[in-house]
């Protein structure tokens, strides 16, 4: 791989071109959270009582944090980079120069990560105005740090089905039949304890699952089992879909 | 004057398509250089090699000496590149193209400063510095292109089908810029498929077709010694063509039928245009012949598409 310091100024590109778009997606990012821990927190959490000791907000919103990390991720390197290099050709431009097509596409998975980052971060600071917050400083800030990681696997992913996407039409089966499923059966919204034992295996596949399982751990203080091997299977994934998405924008990308 | 880009039995191959079929050519350091062809001829497939973003398949591509490659950054720093397509930055102003593009290159703030607002100078562009991309013409976009080319000082520029879709205003402007960087002692790279356009700024052309180079040589070269200096055009029916050459049977003259003309190439037409008017002849025009005339009877007068 060709990577260095230049990922950075293809960042730089991104962030100048969002100065425009700011303000709508603030406000979007603002919005959407607003509505799952309104609707679902407050709406329907009144009629759940306690949820193993703590109210159903505490449960539900580092479930959502890290939903939000990926769904923000995962747009930002579907529609955000295909527009990049179908319809505007800033990659065709970029890889023009001494940036690397390599640099190029990890760039804009550090991006899309940064993406995830603000949406989960807005999503904490709604939380919080709603008095849920993480058990103590140092656990936010590990927090800020998990989101990061968060945008870089899913970013990573959503990349590799950008790699092959023929048009904007096939990215609905990626989000309809892989990040959909996920939003629903990774332990959001409520434990995994009632399903039956093979969908609970299921969800031991979806990387959702363990993100949501170490968000939850990090925000509440309340230790999970199994919570290293969720880590270290999410760092090896990350590292294997970064990989595999750079080689496959490599062949998108230089003919 | 030494030789800056040298390619010998270069071939580019996507998958059974072969884009360019094995050729040599030599780019001379401060000369231009034109690559003339009709569609598909392999043309951009060139240039986009010696530009380092298209793998050579095999043969040998040198740039200043340095192997040709995707992740040569040595040459990448030293190449401009005007592309065929319009690819500036639509979520960035003017100004912001020129900044951001100067980061790729590791130019500083303050240097980047000076140059981009020198270079908007240049291409007469200062008054849009804080201009949206979508409210510039197709003209200006061109002119920004040139810019943003010429962002790192380079020492070889690759302008890919430069003026296509300007208006005779836009492409002069382009064509003196161009120029004004030759003097300077640019190296210029250009493919076309205007001929004037060849004509106008390059020192050598080679003529490709499929894949191959078909000629090679000075604009004025390949005029003499394909055509002539004059070319006499008959617009008649295919009928008359017997009695027009029976008619003009002493001279010495190349001559095609292509639809509804009938051509004449020669070192000097007046005499057969003299001779011509005895047949009082409606539709005939006497013209010195031009690298068109080359290009057509090289690459063949059939649509390329």
């Amino acid at each position: 791989m060709s990577l260095s310091y230049r990922i950075a100024y293809v960042f730089l590109r991104n962030l100048y071109s969002y100065k425009r778009f700011i303000v709508p997606t603030f406000l979007v990012s603002l919005v959407e959270p607003l509505f799952y821990l309104v609707t679902f927190g407050i709406g329907m959490g009144a009629y759940m009582g306690a949820f193993g000791g703590q109210p159903y907000l505490h449960f539900l919103v580092p479930g959502v944090l890290a939903t939000a990390a990926m769904m923000s991720s995962s747009f930002e390197c579907l529609y955000g980079t295909y527009i990049k290099i179908v319809h505007e050709k800033v990659y065709d431009s970029l890889i023009a120069t001494p940036v690397s097509a390599d640099e190029a596409v990890a760039g804009d998975i550090a991006w899309a990560s940064f993406r995830g980052l603000v949406s989960g971060s807005l999503m904490m600071g709604v939380a919080l105005v709603m008095g849920v917050a993480p058990a103590s400083l140092w656990r936010a800030a590990l927090l800020i740090v998990f989101l990061v990681f968060i945008g870089v696997l899913f970013g990573s992913l959503a990349m590799i089905v950008t790699s092959v996407a023929p048009s904007f039409d096939f990215f609905s089966y990626y989000t309809e039949l892989v990040v959909t499923p996920m939003f629903f059966f990774s332990g959001v919204f409520f434990p995994l304890d009632n399903f039956p034992g093979w969908m609970k295996t299921l969800a031991e596949f979806l990387p959702l699952t363990h993100a949501v399982r170490i968000s939850r751990a990090v925000f509440t203080g309340q230790p999970a089992p199994g919570l290293g091997w969720s880590l270290a299977g999410l760092v090896a994934l990350a590292a294997v879909v970064f990989t595999v998405s750079i080689r496959m924008m490599r062949k998108r990308l230089i003919k | 004057m030494a030789i800056l880009v040298k390619a010998s039995g270069l071939t580019k191959k996507y998958g059974d398509l072969v884009a360019v079929a094995g050729i040599d050519f030599e780019i001379r350091e401060g000369e231009c250089f034109g690559f003339l062809g009709p569609n598909g001829a392999g043309k951009t497939t060139t240039v986009r090699m010696i530009h380092c973003v298209s793998p050579v398949t095999s043969g040998i591509l040198t740039v200043g000496g340095m192997p040709s490659g995707i992740n040569n950054r040595g040459l990448k720093m030293i190449t401009g590149v005007i592309p065929q397509e319009i690819n500036l930055d639509n979520d960035l102003t003017v100004a912001e193209n020129l900044v951001v593009f100067a980061r790729f290159f590791d130019i500083g703030r303050r240097e980047a400063k000076a140059r981009i607002a020198e270079l908007l100078r240049f291409v007469e562009l200062e008054a849009k510095a804080g201009s949206k991309i979508s409210d510039l013409s197709t003209g200006m976009k061109r002119r920004l292109l040139i810019a943003r080319a010429l962002i790192n000082r380079p020492r070889l520029i690759v302008a890919d089908e430069p003026t296509t879709g300007l208006d005779p205003q836009a492409r002069h402007l382009i064509w003196q810029r161009l120029r004004q960087l030759k003097t300077q002692g640019t190296t210029l790279v250009l493919t076309t498929q205007y001929m004037e356009e060849a004509q106008q700024l390059c020192d050598r052309i080679v003529v490709m077709y499929q894949g191959r180079i078909l000629k090679e040589g000075t604009p004025a070269s390949l005029v003499e010694g394909e055509i002539g200096r004059e070319v006499v055009e008959i617009r008649v029916p295919p009928e008359d063509d017997a009695k027009i050459l029976g008619h003009l049977a002493g001279f010495d003259c190349a001559h095609e039928r292509v639809g509804d003309t009938l051509y004449f190439y020669c070192r000097e037409g007046h005499g057969l245009m003299k001779k011509l008017l005895e047949l009082d002849l409606p539709n005939t025009l006497n013209r010195p012949a031009t690298l068109e005339d080359v290009f057509l009877k090289l690459t063949g007068r059939s649509l390329h598409e």
